[in-house]
């Protein structure tokens, strides 16, 4: 959850996506500046932070960069629980890794804090002779679904700092500001008013 | 080429642990604490301050002076003394419980000296014995892992594809392991581990395991038998499997574990909103080849394949214990695991991690762990089944557009 004192606001923020579609490069280009062409592959989720100025304030994101492969799925609501946003990634030049990501922004869309900020990260653009998912189509998927759509490189950098940028910028502001000290936390109990309505 | 490879060559030049050149820092790295690029004692390339490779310089010291405990205690109980006893036979008498008795003292022996390290060069040999992979493989005709490996040749599976796009994923930059042989090598073991246990298939993290593992085995089949022997004996079973269930069931234990033996830290990281699985579910699930140095994590693996997979949970809650106050005073996520991250990191002296993880944290019983993870399966399961529903439940929604979500 984002949480805002004076004009820094600390931010979770997650990547999901398939295996080699390039989360942790992605990171490493916008926490260091670097590509390898062979990053280790992530088991877990590594963590990393990197903090941005927006017009007049601070973003510090706290970045879950997760493992893509299938069987640790299992372990995806500990890193997506209370984040502010999240990253899906897939690779331009595979179309599983797109349908993997769309199974993703329906398990957000659903489990996740419904504030979230969505972006939707087709990575690999500079593989542009190797492209199975075209731009047009995932935009739409990206429109429909309420998402913010780039085509990323991490190789290249084409647009790395432009998604944190957006995703800072997007950041709900309007917060209740919190008493000094206090944290503000997303506890069920907050909202069993609301909750009582439904049945 | 494919067959058992020996590697004997590798391990003579390059990164055997006893041929390795001291690193003399220069005046000048002396003067300012500048980082600084070496190989460690198994051919990674790592970075550190100058005070690192001094660590570093007395621990090769320190594995040498072990080396010559064990070259001692061979030459007064003989030579492979350290290997699994045989059955006892089953003449009577005095002889055979003197016999027992011998065996039962150097079964204590044996646990203390591999607490101290078991010499890089005696590792295949150790390691084979007490993990029971000897055993494992005597079991089968020895031309299984051939046979194995010639039968899968040339096979495309879901894991065949995804073990190869790992294999320059894992450890790049090693010397050995990051080449053309070292990830024919890799591939073989884990191709042929696939079909070994088709449950398991390929697991991500299984790939560094079995990297350090070729590093230390003398042959490509014995790093395979240390596999298999981890995964189907010495560890919990299904850490690697489908959900990664086990391993799970391991965070759950560890969560109950620290609160009993580190009662402050658990309840400020409980406060924090900080899981301890963020970070722990890495160290086990690669049983720490990605976070901590590569002598220190052999070090571990020494005592796990000696004494089980509470060696685990001995690591895990010493690399809290010991900084125990540094934790206590972090009020952020991000710190706490900026914490952990550099400790692990920095940790090349294998004596600082183990005197805590065997003396600080006290005794931890095989039946204590077996007895935590039975209470803690039914949670598990029911946990996984109902995220599975869930998700059953997106995918009609997925095909039947139009509905309305379900409230």
């Amino acid at each position: 959850m984002a949480t805002m004192g004076n004009n820094n606001l600390n931010a979770k923020l997650v990547l999901l996506g398939d295996m080699g579609a390039g989360k942790s490069s992605l990171v490493l280009r916008f926490v260091k500046g670097q590509f390898l062409e062979f990053q280790e592959s992530t088991i877990g989720a590594a963590f990393f932070s990197q903090t941005l100025a927006v017009n007049d304030a601070t973003v510090k994101f706290e970045i879950w960069d997760t493992a893509g492969q299938e069987r640790y799925h299992s372990l995806a609501p500990m890193y997506y629980r209370g984040a502010a946003a999240a990253i899906i990634v897939y690779d331009i030049t595979s179309t599983e890794s797109f349908t993997r990501a769309k199974k993703w922004v329906q398990e957000l869309q659903k489990q996740g804090n419904p504030n979230m900020v969505m972006a939707f990260a087709g990575n690999k653009a500079d593989l542009e002779e190797k492209r199975k998912v075209t731009t047009e189509e995932a935009r739409l998927y990206a429109e429909e679904n309420g998402l913010f759509f780039m085509e990323t490189s991490a190789k290249t950098a084409s647009n790395v700092n432009d998604i944190f940028y957006e995703i800072a910028r997007r950041l709900p502001r309007a917060q209740p500001q919190n008493p000094a000290g206090m944290v503000l936390v997303d506890r069920p109990a907050d909202r069993s008013q609301s909750a009582a309505c439904c049945s | 080429m494919f067959g058992t490879q020996s590697r004997g060559d590798i391990t003579t030049h390059d990164f055997n642990p006893m041929m390795m050149q001291y690193y003399r820092p220069s005046i000048h790295t002396r003067r300012a604490n500048i980082v600084v690029k070496f190989q460690d004692l198994y051919g990674f390339n790592v970075e550190g301050n100058v005070d690192d490779v001094n660590i570093l310089n007395e621990v090769r010291e320190k594995v040498r002076q072990q080396g010559r405990v064990w070259w001692a205690l061979e030459a007064s109980k003989g030579a492979n003394w350290y290997l699994q006893p045989q059955t006892p036979s089953l003449s009577e008498g005095i002889s055979a419980a003197s016999r027992k008795l011998s065996a039962l003292a150097n079964t204590i022996a044996l646990k203390r000296l591999i607490r101290k390290g078991i010499p890089p060069i005696l590792r295949p040999k150790v390691w084979l014995s007490v993990s029971g992979a000897a055993k494992k493989r005597s079991t089968v005709p020895e031309s299984y892992y051939n046979d194995l490996i010639k039968a899968v040749e040339g096979m495309v599976t879901p894991a065949s594809k995804q073990i190869d796009h790992d294999l320059p994923r894992t450890f790049p930059g090693h010397p050995w392991l990051d080449t053309p042989e070292g990830h024919a090598s890799l591939r073989r073991v884990l191709v042929a581990y696939s079909f070994r246990d088709s449950d398991v298939g390929y697991c991500q993290g299984l790939n560094y395991v079995a990297a350090l593992l070729l590093l230390v085995m003398k042959t490509e089949e014995e790093a395979f038998w240390m596999l298999a022997v981890l995964l189907e004996n010495v560890l919990v079973s299904d850490c690697y499997t489908d959900n990664l269930s086990g391993c799970h069931v391991e965070q759950r234990v560890f969560k109950d574990l620290l609160a009993k033996k580190c009662p402050r830290i658990a309840a400020h990281l409980e406060a924090m909103e900080f899981d301890v699985s963020l970070v722990a579910t890495e160290w086990f699930l690669c049983l720490f080849s990605k976070s901590l140095p590569s002598e220190t994590t052999m070090r571990v693996w020494d005592v796990l394949f000696n004494e089980g997979a509470k060696v685990m949970f001995h690591v895990a809650l010493a690399i809290f214990k010991m900084k125990e106050d540094e934790i206590l005073m972090a009020h952020q996520v991000g710190d706490v695991l900026s914490i952990l991250q550099r400790t692990t990191h920095h940790l090349y002296d294998p004596e600082d991690l183990l005197t805590v993880a065997f003396d600080k944290i006290g005794s931890l019983t095989i039946n204590t762990i077996t007895k935590q993870r039975k209470k803690q399966e039914p949670a598990v399961m029911a946990e996984l089944d109902q995220r599975l529903r869930r998700l059953n439940s997106l995918k009609m929604d997925d095909s039947s557009p139009n509905s309305s979500p379900k409230q």
